[in-house]
């Protein structure tokens, strides 16, 4: 085929949509929310990822003890913790230092530190690293074996956590997805078969005069194509709006950020060109699939 | 050229639509078919378009078995013909210019091409004036002067007419039929549907009558205005 006739074909595809902008809006749509939804959780997994990356660096154990051990107990503990295998360092943290580094993390609640004058809630500690952090867990039951220890505190905790939830939101990822599946297929299938209702009488003629099958599709190719390139801009407009702002609203939280730390959302911009390439491609793709499988199915050429 | 072979069409109904037919009509020839509503012409020109197969026998059209072809040589078999329908079937929303232009764009035919041969053909039916009207500014008449212009676009071997002059006034009947003999006279093969018998009467040539799905009567017959 020659490229005039590519151009032919590729402008009565735009045509279409135009023609049939009703139903393509109605594609539009709903490729939009699947792509939203898919690409939300796509992102969310990652982010996670990413968190559980950044708390595994720390591979911490926050070691608390017992407020009646005297300081030669609180050193011989500190013996101990060291001879644990599979322990990289100790270091100790008194309850001195710890409430200063509280009054810094947690400026707003000033108020009820003075409150308490000197008297000091929290116990001494020490911070113990991990080398390897699947020793974590045995590490910890060890620690907890020894004498006089309050609390033994882990991010490993919290990573499990974060491991679960990833894959609660993968499992429900995976359910959303086959469903806008079925419905963007449906959605497709419908604008198609408008399309070829209301070009009925050109397509009879086509096949008259001898136009093949790929001619008599490619328009319906082209128009399943340019509502899904549509749906995935639409998409990242979307994506990078509500992506921006949650960043926004999650980094003024202190808390939050304490917890997941500010490093480990990832941000927008790093991701951007992705996002739009993906959204692009997988918009089109979808777009341009249904469209032909739908008018094998519909034209009887 | 049109050849048929002891074809016989048996609807998956039981419906027995041509019954061992056999009709050669030669290159050049101009030929009109007529019949009763139901008796097998539309059959036929089905057959002849291999829009559905004979049961049995042999169709042979412009020199293509249609018995032995292959789906995908169907559009190569279908630009070898020209048609022309009795409800016109011209695109509503194109100009009488797109709808001709249309069939040479389906065989991806060069640009230059479809710009110099669509105002000739449109110049050989009469209608250069209306050449930018759309369908619905046209009478019936110049409805049809398009679809003969339509088919005769792509320069076929063969013409098959479904009743054209069904739709238009009766006067304007003759000027389809002269517009379509003058084709003939170019060298197309013209096959034309009708059940008007007066037209036929007036034209004379040869006359095919198809009955219950046998043909009856096959014959030349001298035209009024011949004789």
């Amino acid at each position: 085929m020659k490229l005039s006739g590519v151009k032919y074909l590729v402008d009565q595809g735009v045509e279409n949509v135009w023609k049939n902008k009703m139903m393509a809006f109605a594609t539009f749509c709903v490729l939009l929310i699947s792509l939203l939804l898919v690409g939300a959780s796509v992102i969310f997994y990652f982010n996670i990822n990413s968190m559980i990356g950044g708390i595994s660096d720390k591979n911490e154990i926050a070691v608390f003890i017992n407020d009646k051990a005297d300081k030669a107990r609180i050193t011989e503990i500190g013996q101990d913790l060291a001879k644990i295998k599979g322990v990289s360092e100790v270091t100790f943290e008194s309850k001195e230092d710890a409430f200063n580094k509280m009054l810094v993390q947690m400026p707003e609640y000033e108020k009820i530190f003075e409150s308490l004058g000197n008297d000091n809630p929290l116990v001494d500690g020490y911070r113990v690293k991990v080398s390897n952090i699947d020793e974590v867990p045995q590490i910890i039951s060890e620690i907890r074996g020894l004498n006089d220890i309050y609390y033994v505190k882990a991010s490993q905790e919290f990573v499990n956590v974060l491991k679960e939830l990833r894959r609660v939101v993968t499992m429900v990822a995976c359910a959303i997805i086959a469903a806008l599946a079925v419905v963007s297929m449906i959605m497709i299938s419908n604008t198609t078969k408008a399309s070829i209702f209301t070009r009925r009488e050109e397509i009879q003629i086509m096949k008259y005069v001898g136009a093949t099958n790929s001619f008599i599709r490619t328009p319906f190719f082209v128009e399943g194509m340019v509502t899904g390139f549509f749906s995935g801009i639409g998409a990242f407009i979307i994506t990078w709006a509500a992506y921006n702002s949650l960043f926004e609203l999650l980094t003024k939280q202190v808390n939050v950020m304490n917890v997941i730390g500010l490093g480990n959302i990832i941000q927008f911009s790093s991701i951007r060109v992705y996002v739009l390439l993906s959204y692009i491609i997988a918009g089109s793709f979808i777009g341009a699939l249904g469209s032909v499988i739908f008018t094998r199915k519909h034209i009887n050429v | 050229m049109v050849e048929l072979k002891n074809v016989s069409v048996t609807y998956s109904s039981g419906v027995d639509a041509l019954n061992n037919v056999s009709l050669k009509i030669n290159d050049g020839d101009f030929a009109f078919v007529v019949g009763s509503s139901g008796a097998g012409k539309s059959t036929m020109i089905k057959l002849l378009l291999k829009e559905i197969n004979a049961t049995s026998g042999v169709v042979t059209v412009n020199g293509y078995n249609l018995n032995k072809m292959k789906r995908r040589q169907i559009p190569e078999f279908r630009r070898t013909l020209g048609f022309v329908f009795q409800d016109f079937r011209l695109i509503p929303s194109m100009t009488v210019y797109e709808n001709i232009a249309f069939v040479l764009r389906v065989i991806d035919a060069p640009k230059k091409y479809i710009r110099k041969r669509v105002p000739y053909v449109i110049s050989l039916v009469g209608l250069q004036a209306k050449s930018n009207s759309y369908p619905d500014e046209l009478s019936g008449g110049e409805k049809q002067r398009v679809a003969i212009a339509r088919a005769l676009v792509n320069d076929p071997k063969l013409i098959i007419a479904d009743e054209p002059t069904g739709n238009i006034d009766p006067e304007l009947s003759y000027e389809i039929v002269e517009l379509l003999k003058g084709i003939n006279d170019c060298g197309t093969t013209i096959l034309m549907v009708t059940h008007e018998h007066d037209l036929v009467r007036h034209f004379g040539g040869r006359i095919i009558n198809i009955t219950d799905g046998e043909i009856v009567f096959d014959e030349v017959i001298g035209g009024i205005n011949e004789a």
